[in-house]
Parts: C-alpha cells; structure tokens; sequence
C-alpha cells in the first residue's frame, strides 16, 4: 500500500510538473498557435494529476504536511530545471518567479495543501 | 412503398408501359414518377460510396463505412459549409480494438464541438474526437508537425486531400511534443502497453520527422521494432516489455532528441 501510494506521488508530481511547465511556457510566448497547443497540454496534465488525486488519501482533506513538503520541494525542482534548460537554449520570456505560485495553486485546487 | 419495373413498349401513337392489374398500390388514376432504372442504380452506388478517398487504407470493414456515412450526414446537417471531414485514428485498422472516432472537420465556420460530438455518438453510439482546423492550419500543420503527418498518413475523406507540402522544422513545436513523451522515465510501471506504445509512437515520430523519413504508421513501427529491438510491435502494445533494457534506450532516445531540438532553438534564437 505504502509502495503504491509512493508510485502515485511520483506520478502526481510528473504530472503537475508537466502541467505548471506548459503554463509557463504558455504566458512566455505570443504565437496563438503554440499558445494553443500549451494550454491544451497543460489541461490534459492537470486532468491526469486530477485522476491520480483522487485515488489518493484522505480525499477530502489535505495531505500530510511532510508530504505536503516532499510534493512541493520535487515539483519545484523538475519544473525549474525543465524551464532552465529551455532559457540556456534561447527561449525568451520565461518567468521563474511564477514556479512556486503555480504550484501552490496547483496543489490547492488538488486538494493537497490549503 | 410498391415499386415495379417495367418496360416500355412502343405503341402506334404513343408508348406505353404495362404493369400487372394484380398489385399492391398504384391505383388506377394515381399519379407516378417514371424514371430511369440504369439511372437509379446508378445513384443508390453513388450514395453507397458517398465518394470517399481512402488513403493507405489496404482494407476495411463495410460496417466502418457505414458508420461514416452516419457521420458525415450528422455532419453535412449540423453545418452550413465545410471544407472537408477527415476519419483517422485506430478506428482505420482491422478489426475492432479501438477506442474513439478521430474526426477532422476542416471548416472556417466556428463549430459547437460538444454539441456535434453529442450528436454523433447519439446516432452512432461510439465515443468521438472531433478536431475543427481550418484549411490553412492543416496545411501548416503537415508541414511543420510530425503528429499530423503521422495522424494523415492514414485516412478516409469526404474530399480530396493534396499531400504535397514542404517540411519545415519548427524546434519549439517538436519540443513541446516531446514533452509528452517525458512520463514513460517515471510511471513505467503504472502504464498499460497501449499507453506505452503511444508515448514511444510520439518520440519516434519526432525521430523520423528531424531524420527527414516519412512518418506513417507502417515507418513508426518498423523503426519502433528495430530500435528497441521487438519481435512484434505488439509485444509493446501487449505489455511484454523488458523494463530496464527498454528504459535504457528509451531515455538515450529522448536525450537525444531533446539535445537536437534545445541545440537547434538556441541556434535559431541567435541568428535572430
């Protein structure tokens, strides 16, 4: 059970993870046709993240503020080193200062931390 | 409704036609149409067909056909113009394992997607992925996008369908496609071979576009078979993948890609 519930973290971070670098990359560029394309990954991560809470407890309260803690802290890293590698490689306008209020949101509106 | 077929004799001042006394309907004094039997014929064909264009399509079942001609009067009834509707996906292949209807509905018009998808999957009973694009967007879009190549390579249409498009790269799209293939390194284990197949699918699709090679799904697999070295595509779709050997070059393939594609967004940026 505890294994389990350790694969659903790992892929509720991938995922939120997926979804925060979409939004980000979304607000960095101006081309309708790839702010599009963003947004629509974005959902589709979020949707999946979306699946993976809801197989996870308590359902309807927080998570564990060492969880808490343990989701945040990988999220910020994957999402900082993803969008890093695409500012060393010319993408313009990211904002990294966003990070961690995405993620807080993020982890609101999945019910994991207030 | 009585139908009869009958010939038409020549007579002195005028032809006539004689049909039995003994009948159902056509009353004495009743109006009728008379009409041309090749002529009828011929067009129950035409509406059979409905005139479609298959594209690398070897063979299909008749019942498929049927249902996309349910799909395209829904279609043709919900719109007042359109340019074309495209049918793709795993419902093109034999047999019936798939899981939605792809359809590609090429119109300027804006479109209630909900409501159209509502619609068909009333009359058809099967789930349905509708993607609204216009002419222009697709056509852009094979140029410059390997999932719509890949996506084309296999179709059915309402009308024609011109192939001939230059390819032209454009590095952030693809690197915003290969993100998707990212979760294969992390939830391997929690994937069904289905999921798996199509995560690898995206990735060598991308390969086969940077390599400048056709990217079909015939090209996918075979390169899929080669690289990860299966007997079967189907030993992946079924799940009976040998998990460490296959991470290993799965994550070398996706460093790989993923090098090309940053190198690239940086060169570009800095000729800019």
């Amino acid at each position: 059970m505890v294994q389990n519930r350790n694969k659903l973290i790992i892929l509720l971070v991938g995922n939120i993870s997926n979804s925060i670098i979409h939004i980000i990359l979304e607000q960095s560029v101006n081309k309708p046709e790839l702010t599009d394309k963003y947004r629509k990954e974005s959902i589709s991560s979020f949707e999946i993240a979306k699946k993976y809470r809801e197989k996870m407890n308590p359902l309807a309260e927080f998570f564990p503020q060492n969880d808490i803690e343990y989701i945040k802290k990988r999220i910020i890293i994957k999402v900082t080193a993803e969008l890093r590698r695409r500012i060393a490689s010319g993408y313009k306008n990211i904002n990294l200062s966003l990070v961690e209020r995405e993620v807080n949101r993020a982890m609101k509106i999945l019910k994991i931390s207030s | 409704m009585e139908e009869i077929i009958a010939r038409i004799s020549r007579g002195s001042k005028m032809d006539q036609i004689y049909i039995p006394k003994n009948r159902m309907g056509l009353e004495n004094g009743e109006f009728v149409i008379i009409k041309s039997l090749s002529e009828q014929i011929k067009e129950k064909k035409s509406i059979g067909k409905a005139n479609l264009y298959f594209y690398r399509i070897k063979k299909i079942e008749p019942i498929k056909i049927k249902i996309f001609n349910e799909i395209f009067s829904v279609i043709e009834n919900n719109m007042n113009s359109y340019d074309n509707i495209i049918i793709t996906g795993s419902v093109l292949e034999m047999g019936f394992r798939f899981n939605d209807i792809d359809i590609i509905i090429l119109s300027e018009e804006k479109i209630k997607e909900n409501i159209l998808k509502e619609k068909i999957e009333s009359k058809t009973g099967i789930i349905t992925h509708i993607i609204c694009l216009s002419e222009k967007a697709l056509r852009r879009g094979l140029g410059t996008d390997p999932l719509y190549q890949s996506m084309l390579s296999k179709c059915i249409s309402k009308k024609r369908i011109i192939f001939k498009l230059k390819r032209k790269i454009e590095y952030k799209t693809l690197d915003l496609h290969l993100l998707k293939s990212e979760p294969m390194a992390y939830s391997f284990d929690i994937l069904s071979g289905e999921q798996k197949y199509h995560l690898t699918r995206n990735l060598m699709s991308i390969k086969l576009f940077l390599e400048n090679k056709k990217v079909n799904n015939e090209s996918i697999n075979r390169e899929i078979i080669r690289l990860f070295k299966l007997n079967d595509i189907n030993d992946m779709k079924n799940n009976l993948l040998e998990k460490k050997k296959f991470l290993l070059k799965y994550r070398d393939l996706y460093k790989q890609l993923s090098d090309i594609i940053l190198k690239n967004i940086k060169n570009g940026s800095k000729q800019k």
